[in-house]
């Protein structure tokens, strides 16, 4: 940490713990009542847990991504954030703009439609509170003496998905025209502009962790956005197979997002030879785990996984059943969920000078979290295999078919507690950081990764072991 | 080797590219939606049903075009499948209709609202989804005896409201819900009349019966009843044949689907059931 204005990103990392265990709480609710536990339908229908699982994913990955920002867009272009009073005013109107919506859901004040739940008054607030982020950050890039690649890629992203919202926001009573603008936001969120986050997001963390240098990080950077749109645009199309749009869309669709894995083996390729090329052994391994593990399960989540369900063949009988949420879970697990958790435990010892990635814990929470969602992964496959084969070629009846798969669902259910120890392990290890530092001479030394970039200070350790001993040192356990 | 240069072109030029094809394709996309969802056939009422699908969140739940909650039943075709009659009972009281089942929120809506969703669901039901949801492939497949017969729903043999309304929630032939009993032999318990006044308020038959009051016209009774009765199983069957009851209980779809409500009760076959049937 360079500057004290960074420690905004804390509030919306803390917020994001939050609201992800928050989220992990329904997500569990509602595989109880896929067992078929519904004790809770009088009070929480499932049409108002899946809004709000659905909602809380998106609002704690935003929140990951302005904490990323906030904390990696002054170290990259070395100035403190221009007016960090708004960017505080920013925080809190996202919270209480988020916990508004989330409380509304169980009062039935929402929009109905998928991803999109958030009332119409509160779609402005959430436009408004987008575009003092971007102003933040836009001035904080503008008063900048140097831009990097990866910052303009991050503001291109961030821009375009607060743009996207808009085309959410086009008020229709046409299915068909309502499904098509909401795909604008959704798809083109997940599977266009948020990969561009995720990749300047890969892109910061490759060059801190392994030293490769800029030039090299960032020509892949480029190459790996390119991909994404290149593919991900016209994939758009494999939303647009069955909703009442022409038939040409079947194949642009499959041509296009049978493309779309590219741009994820592009990251995981990456990720996988910066790690390996990189002559720095950055003391932080937990953070470089994350790392190289977003952009390998963000391949096998979003790309292959989704892969496996997008041509039309297939896609006529998977569409509308479980496999989509088995592609789902890992797609946004390992695309989104990981890289926001790669930067927090990047950036955490970084603004508390504290250095707990050592501690066993912080290995258990990456392994059982990732076996854990894996294994759920394998759970909804099972029975969304069933399902399209009984309801779907068969032609059983849905409520028949859905008693049949329930089991899946226990087992499912068993793969998720794996997987909440181990976010529960990471948010116990988040709190026991403990809050960022008020003064930067508090910290062990001046970021000393930041240093083969020449703009710091010289590494006085100097040897690839020795460095960031340190902040080893200062481990309060 | 692709310098830095070269790749940010790449990425710029790429995404100019596929975003301008985007753009023509979502305008002529929209050039031709209306005629692909019969969009002037989009009535207030219809309007007003999408309203209400919005307001209730049912999407939450269910799938419309497939997309949804995966939840509850896919519904973009449900107003040929089930028939307003069902739609309107399952809308007034969820529980009644499935009895101990994954639940449904019982909502207040009012008959205007009823008949607005009802005819929501007619209209997208005819919007043109290429095809989706697709016909059951394997059904020849599980049921061998009858190649090449129409989906269970699209049986012509039947009345049309037992194809909407009863085999949501039992069997026939092995197709159908479970949350009633199997219906291939039960015109051997039940005379036609017993059936006209079941059929009419089961809740005034036998209190508390899991089965709900059903909003019937007395002509669809009269056509329920009569196909009902008919429906004697194959054990019926085996009484005059020489296959053993015990044999062919485990093939109740044969013989268990007489022409129509009209036709007579079908005779004993002279072959073995697995070769009968109509």
């Amino acid at each position: 940490m360079h500057y004290l204005s960074q420690r905004i990103a804390y509030l919306f990392f803390a917020t994001a713990m939050l609201l992800f265990s928050l989220q992990l709480v329904y997500g569990l609710l509602m595989a109880q009542a896929h067992m078929g536990w519904d004790g809770l339908h009088p009070w929480v229908p499932f049409n108002v847990m899946r809004p709000v699982h659905m909602n809380l994913l998106l609002m704690w990955l935003l929140a990951g991504f302005m904490g990323a920002s906030y904390y990696l867009v002054p170290e990259e272009v070395k100035r403190p954030i221009v007016l960090p009073w708004v960017a505080l005013v920013q925080w809190a109107a996202f919270v209480a703009v988020g916990v508004t919506a989330i409380v509304g859901f169980h009062f039935q004040w929402w929009e109905g439609r998928k991803f999109l739940e958030i009332p119409r008054p509160l779609d402005w607030l959430v436009v408004a509170d987008l575009v003092l982020f971007l102003l933040v950050i836009g001035a904080t890039l503008w008063r900048a003496e140097r831009r990097t690649g990866t910052v303009l890629v991050l503001y291109f992203g961030l821009l375009s998905a607060a743009g996207f919202y808009l085309f959410g926001m086009i008020d229709t009573v046409h299915p068909t025209v309502d499904s098509f603008w909401r795909w604008w936001v959704v798809h083109l969120w997940v599977e266009g502009v948020w990969e561009l986050i995720m990749g300047a997001l890969l892109a910061f963390l490759l060059l801190r962790l392994t030293g490769v240098d800029r030039e090299i990080i960032e020509k892949w950077l480029y190459v790996v956005v390119g991909l994404t749109f290149l593919s991900g645009v016209l994939g758009t199309g494999h939303h647009y197979y069955w909703i009442g749009t022409p038939d040409y869309w079947l194949w642009i669709g499959a041509i296009f997002s049978a493309l779309e894995p590219l741009a994820f083996l592009g990251m995981a390729v990456w990720a996988v030879a910066m790690m390996r090329r990189g002559g720095r052994r950055h003391p932080n391994r937990m953070a470089l785990m994350w790392t190289v593990g977003a952009a390998i399960m963000s391949f096998v989540g979003a790309g292959f996984l989704g892969f496996a369900h997008t041509l039309p063949q297939v896609n006529r009988f998977t569409h509308g059943t479980l496999i989509t949420a088995m592609h789902g879970h890992l797609a946004f697990w390992g695309a989104y969920a990981m890289i926001v958790l790669a930067i927090i435990t990047y950036a955490m010892p970084q603004m508390t000078g504290r250095a707990i990635y050592r501690n066993w814990t912080q290995h258990y929470a990456f392994w059982a979290s990732n076996i854990g969602i894996v294994a759920m992964t394998l759970a909804l496959a099972v029975a969304g295999i069933a399902q399209v084969y009984l309801e779907r070629m068969a032609g059983m009846d849905f409520l028949v078919v859905q008693r049949e798969i329930e089991w899946h669902f226990f087992g499912m259910l068993l793969a998720a507690l794996l997987l909440v120890s181990g976010v529960a392990a990471y948010v116990v290890d988040f709190i026991r950081y403990g809050l960022p530092v008020s003064d930067l001479s508090e910290l062990p030394e001046p970021d000393l990764d930041a240093a083969h970039e020449g703009g710091a200070q010289p590494v006085t350790r100097g040897g690839a072991v020795g460095y960031g001993d340190r902040l080893v040192g200062r481990d309060p356990a | 080797m692709l310098s830095v240069q070269q790749a940010k072109w790449f990425f710029l030029g790429g995404t100019a590219v596929t975003f301008a094809i985007f753009l023509l394709l979502t305008l002529h996309t929209f050039s031709r939606i209306p005629a692909l969802s019969n969009q002037d056939q989009m009535t207030d009422r219809v309007i007003h049903g999408k309203r209400l699908w919005d307001e209730k969140n049912c999407m939450g739940c269910h799938t419309i075009l497939g997309e949804g909650g995966y939840y509850a039943p896919e519904l973009t075709r449900v107003y040929t499948r089930r028939g307003p009659a069902f739609i309107r009972a399952m809308l007034k009281d969820p529980q009644a209709m499935y009895p101990g089942e994954r639940r449904m929120v019982q909502y207040q809506l009012t008959d205007t609202d009823m008949d607005d969703l009802i005819a929501f669901f007619e209209w997208v039901g005819r919007i043109d989804t290429n095809g989706f949801p697709p016909k059951p492939t394997l059904l020849t497949v599980a049921m061998p005896a009858q190649p090449g017969q129409p989906s269970v729903v699209e049986r012509l043999d039947r009345p049309k409201v037992f194809n909407q309304l009863c085999i949501a929630c039992h069997s026939l032939g092995g197709q159908g819900g479970n949350v009633g009993p199997p219906l291939d032999t039960v015109g051997q318990r039940m005379t036609r009349d017993e059936f006209v006044s079941w059929l009419e308020k089961p809740q005034a038959v036998r209190p508390g019966t899991a089965m709900p009051d059903l909003p019937l016209s007395d002509a669809q009774i009269a056509e329920l009843a009569a196909f009902l009765v008919q429906l004697q199983g194959p054990g019926a069957v085996a009484r005059a044949s020489p296959v053993p009851p015990a044999a062919s209980d485990r093939r109740p779809a044969q013989g268990a689907t007489p022409a129509g409500p009209d036709s007579p009760p079908p005779a004993a076959p002279a072959t073995p059931p697995a070769a009968s049937g109509d």
